[in-house]
């Protein structure tokens, strides 16, 4: 059984704790304890130890105390989501100069969250907002909005943003209305219209962070890999792209990476100037644009490396 | 019959000699990548890092699970073996003196050799450095404040300035090091360099200050790091009854807008289903006043 | 309670008695329903993919249905509600067919957001956990309140009627209706101060349909308005969403009217006279719907906003059948068809409304649909079902089961309740008298 690290106390070292030993120990059922999972820090506890059976096949001894139903797990789970990472304010900074539609962003996060292939939770848009300005490739994350109209809108608070900034969706409180996705301008939510067939893997409790797995008749997005940002590590999307084209940082620390490159945010900002979507529309976006200017490649190398399945969706873009 | 023999037996270790090899040369093996590098941390711990990688479509990807011979380059004498992570990254920790011969030039050498497998060629990397080591001192003059960064190898006993290294001044951030200047060490094996006062810090305004000798040819990487009070304090907290159209509590004129129509009318109806009970009543004793009449 | 014997030999034949005609409609209407039951299943069992939504165009057929319906429940609060309050005389016999129209349409159209709904097994935490910030909540208090004031509101104008047939002998029903009559006319007798009470209670109730339908009406619209996909973001949709309500509710009633006056013989009570003067307020209403869909679109095309002449090019052009039938024909046809006076007839009158009622749901169709086909990013996919919203024919069985509901909830009830307040007409003549 790997050494536990001594981490903060309170909720947070709970749940790293259930992430180190969650592909250790099953979470449906333990030794006979039908449903149970462990949970629980360098908890003195009663002292009785129980001998548990690992799905791989090792035994492992845990102290009685720190072992919980999985509904309390999610629950424990879904209540730290909700809070978010203390002190940060989550910002994604994307370079239109250096995209020319990989699609690795698309790829890793797809793998990441188990996603059916014909859910995108960051989208590739092929722009052109007049036939005299140049056509550039956009990936569009969620935004995650500092006044979210998805999150107005939602009757059940499925929905929620936190004081990180990222907006998360809770798929066991969805109702499936769909309020939420006419409620985005960005057209930047899915629906699972069918079942998506993905079981939730051994040793894993449902969290919002990863939103795995997809829910038939519930919505899903972009959630800014909150799950990986829990271990200072970047979301899928930026250190898949081979383009270092996607920035990610915290707006009070005034830096973003790419994993390669790290640069102060409003030094960037300044020096590229930055700009948002559709910044009329008064939704605060935490999603920046760098202009397409001194493109690296043509915009047409986009169409060249791709499936023929991808580049057709593309055949009516141009100037609306 | 037996004037056939060599025949036969020739014509077998031949068909042999064909086909066994090609049965065991249908895959081709991969040809790694080993890279070594020697590294000192801010507690002059030092350690070897081995990374262990292969190319496969223009893409690099990790070989985990191998395992890696680290030796010491003069004398040839093994160290230890160490097995590669998830990353394919092998580390062997030298400790705070390493107590390793020196050549001539005062060089270490080390090596760190993979002696393959069925499926990996074999690989072997070889480095030699010299021990350095790295002060950072802070100080304020007149509200700038400045970093004075001093380096020295020691030599046949002696503490020999390094002069014109360039090492790199870094703040740590949540996920990557910001760059925040470049010190460039004069004849002295001194440079100072100014810090930028803008950097934000924790709520208290502390910030990590890194230094870094990065991928020198000669000495390896060298990293000395301080927290200190040079940034500017930084907290931000959203009230929890922050009301508005995305939070948890709604803004006041609506529950009160709400409460005040449903009040309404909701009082309404009860009215008019009193209305209705008041004629069950009346009926009732309508019907048991005609009762007592007749 | 005693009323005019005419009167009861000519409204209460079909509480006693049921022609073939009407079981064989009624089984064709059942056949209907258990075809959409089947849509439902095959919905629920292998989810929304069988619909024709999709990830852009999210709101479809359920969602124009719901509209539609909770749009036709505005004929019982204007003319039962508004015309009671102003004391018309006329409108008497068509009450409770409003009022009826009214309730049923409102139990039938919550069901079209169930089916919109992706997972129906969570539809109680709209109750347990509502969030009051969002349009959808204050729809299900809205509606909430509006389906038990209008339910107390028919219920109140029943009670009259239910004394009547108590106390008629010679009635010759089912033992268990006289029961029923028994139990829900509240022992009422007729006394002074039993009218006084109930005209109150009809008095306060009448009002309060009529502030609550504009209330649930506005806030189903602005679950569209304060969104702010292109079209949608209108500042006129309350007022509008509700003058197009009206303008189906009556267009409805006309319809209904016709069906009962031929199919129960009540030439007598639904006269000419009632045609015209219900045909007319539909041509003054639909003035007003035309004057608000003109000022919208008005708005809409002059501005040069790039969302706004993307929606309506797509309008003119993809759709643009469609929107013709909506905004010219389904206004100005009604419209000539009554303002001329040689026109006048009741079967025109009759054809004006369902050419009204079904001009109203495409025009609920293109308010929904192309906003959602232009989206502000455009929609870039190679598939056709997730560019063009295509119905399938889960949404048309479903669709036609919500009619069939409609259509069997009336026949049933025309079997306990007469379809014309007896009490009413009582009333109506008692005033003539008096004249």
């Amino acid at each position: 059984m790997k050494k536990k690290k001594s981490t903060e106390t309170g909720g947070s070292s709970r749940r790293s704790f259930i992430r180190k030993l969650g592909a250790g120990v099953g979470a449906v059922s333990i030794a006979g304890i039908p449903g149970a999972s462990v949970i629980g820090n360098n908890n003195p506890g009663s002292g009785e130890k129980i001998k548990l059976l690992s799905p791989d096949g090792t035994l492992v001894e845990v102290d009685k105390e720190n072992i919980r139903p999985v509904k309390e797990t999610v629950a424990i789970l879904k209540e730290e989501a909700r809070k978010g990472l203390p002190g940060r304010k989550f910002i994604m900074v994307i370079d239109l100069a250096k995209c020319r539609n990989a699609r690795k962003c698309v790829e890793a996060c797809q793998e990441g969250h188990m996603l059916p292939r014909d859910h995108e939770w960051i989208k590739l848009y092929l722009l052109q907002d007049d036939k005299n300005t140049a056509p550039y490739w956009l990936p569009r994350p969620c935004f995650h909005c500092d006044k979210p109209m998805c999150v107005s809108v939602c009757p059940v608070g499925a929905t929620y943003k936190r004081d990180d900034g990222i907006v998360l969706v809770d798929n066991q409180r969805c109702i499936g209305c769909k309020f939420c996705m006419t409620g985005c301008p960005y057209s930047a939510r899915v629906f699972n219209w069918k079942d998506p067939g993905v079981k939730l893997p051994p040793g894993h409790a449902y969290d919002p962070e990863t939103n795995i797995p997809p829910v038939e008749g519930t919505v899903g997005k972009c959630v800014f890999c909150a799950d990986k940002l829990r271990k200072n590590e970047l979301p899928r999307c930026v250190t898949a792209c081979p383009m270092g084209v996607i920035y990610f940082g915290d707006l009070l620390e005034d830096t973003v990476t790419n994993g390669e490159e790290t640069v102060r945010f409003s030094k960037l900002m300044k020096d590229l100037a930055g700009y948002r979507y559709r910044e009329e529309l008064g939704t605060l976006p935490n999603v920046y644009y760098l202009p397409p200017i001194h493109r690296m490649f043509p915009v047409e190398t986009g169409l060249e490396d791709t499936d023929e399945e991808i580049s057709k969706r593309y055949k009516d873009a141009g100037p609306r | 019959m037996k004037k056939y023999l060599p025949k036969i037996l020739f014509l077998t270790s031949l068909m042999t000699l064909v086909i066994v090899p090609s049965q065991s040369q249908e895959k081709p093996k991969i040809t790694p990548y080993l890279e070594l590098q020697y590294f000192k941390d801010t507690d002059e711990q030092a350690y070897l890092k081995s990374t262990l990688t292969y190319s496969m479509n223009r893409m690099v990807l990790p070989l985990a699970g191998m395992v890696i011979n680290f030796s010491d380059g003069s004398g040839g004498q093994s160290l230890a073996s160490m097995v590669t992570d998830d990353k394919g990254v092998a580390k062997l920790l030298l400790g705070g003196e390493v107590k390793l011969p020196v050549n001539k030039e005062g060089f270490w050498s080390f090596g760190s050799e993979f002696k393959g497998n069925d499926t990996v060629d074999g690989a072997n990397s070889e480095i030699a450095v010299k021990d350095l080591k790295l002060e950072m001192t802070l100080s304020l003059a007149d509200s700038i404040k400045n970093i004075t960064l001093k380096a020295h190898s020691p030599l046949n006993g002696e503490e020999v300035p390094v002069s014109d290294e360039v090492i790199t001044v870094y703040v740590s951030r949540m996920f990557s090091l910001l760059p925040v200047g470049e010190a460039t060490l004069d004849e002295t094996g001194t440079s100072t360099i100014e810090f930028p006062s803008d950097i934000p810090g924790d709520e208290n305004g502390n910030i990590t200050i890194i230094a870094k000798l990065e991928e020198n040819p000669t000495y390896g990487n060298i990293e000395k790091s301080v927290t200190e009070k040079w940034g500017i304090p930084t907290s931000y907290s959203v009230p929890t009854t922050h009301r508005a159209l995305w939070t948890k509590t709604p803004p006041m004129w609506m529950i009160i807008t709400l409460s005040i129509l449903l009040a309404g009318v909701w009082g309404h109806y009860f009215f008019a289903i009193i209305s209705l009970i008041l004629i069950k009543i009346d009926s009732k004793r309508k019907k048991s006043k005609d009762e007592y009449l007749t | 309670m005693q009323a005019d014997r005419k009167l009861l030999n000519d409204l209460t034949p079909e509480l006693v008695q049921t022609s073939t005609k009407w079981y064989v409609t009624f089984f064709i209407f059942l056949a209907f329903f258990a075809v959409g039951i089947y849509a439902l299943i095959l919905q629920i069992d292998k989810g929304h993919i069988v619909t024709g939504m999709r990830d852009n165009v999210v709101w479809g057929f359920y969602i124009v249905n719901f509209i539609f319906f909770m749009g036709l429940s505005y004929s019982g609060a204007l003319i039962s509600g508004v015309l009671h309050l102003f004391h018309t005389g006329w409108r008497k016999p068509v009450i409770r067919m409003a009022e009826l129209i009214t309730v049923i349409s409102l139990i039938i159209g919550p069901f079209f957001i169930f089916f919109c709904i992706g997972r129906l097994d969570r539809l109680y935490f709209l109750f347990i956990h509502p969030r009051i910030q969002s349009p959808i909540t204050w729809d299900v208090i809205a509606i909430s309140t509006d389906l038990v004031g209008c339910f107390i509101y028919l219920y109140l104008s029943f009670i009259e009627d239910f004394a009547i047939l108590r106390d008629f002998s010679e009635l010759n029903v089912a033992p268990w209706k006289k029961k029923l009559y028994k139990i829900l006319s509240l022992g009422f007798s007729g006394t002074e101060k039993q009218r006084k009470l109930l005209l109150n209670a009809r008095t306060i109730m009448a009002a309060m349909i009529i502030a609550i339908a504009i209330i649930v009406y506005s806030v189903l619209a602005w679950i569209f308005g304060v969104t702010l996909q292109p079209g949608w973001h209108s500042t006129i949709f309350g007022p509008y969403f509700v003058i197009a309500a009206v303008f189906s509710g009556t267009g409805l009633l006309i319809i209904l009217m016709w069906i009962f006056r031929k199919v129960y013989h009540l030439e007598e009570y639904i006269t000419k006279r009632h045609f015209v003067n219900v045909g007319v307020l539909l041509t003054i209403i639909a003035a007003f719907y035309g004057y608000f869909t003109f000022s919208d679109y008005l708005t809409k095309w002059y501005g040069s906003i790039k969302m706004d002449s993307i929606l309506i090019d797509k309008l003119f052009n993809q759709y643009y059948s469609l929107f013709i039938f909506a905004n010219y024909i389904g206004i100005l046809l009604p419209g000539i068809i009554i303002a001329f006076p040689k026109f006048r007839t009741i079967r025109n009158i009759t054809v004006a409304a369902i050419i009204a009622l079904l001009a109203l749901w495409v025009n609920r169709y293109i308010i929904v649909i192309p906003t959602l086909e232009t989206p502000f990013l455009p929609i870039q996919d190679f598939r056709t079902d997730w560019i063009k919203y295509t119905p399938t024919w889960v949404e048309w069985a479903l669709t036609l089961a919500g009619v069939s509901v409609f259509a069997m909830l009336f026949m049933l009830v025309s079997k306990i309740v007469p379809i014309i307040s007896i009490s009413e007409m009582q009333e109506r003549d008692q005033n003539e008298v008096m004249k």
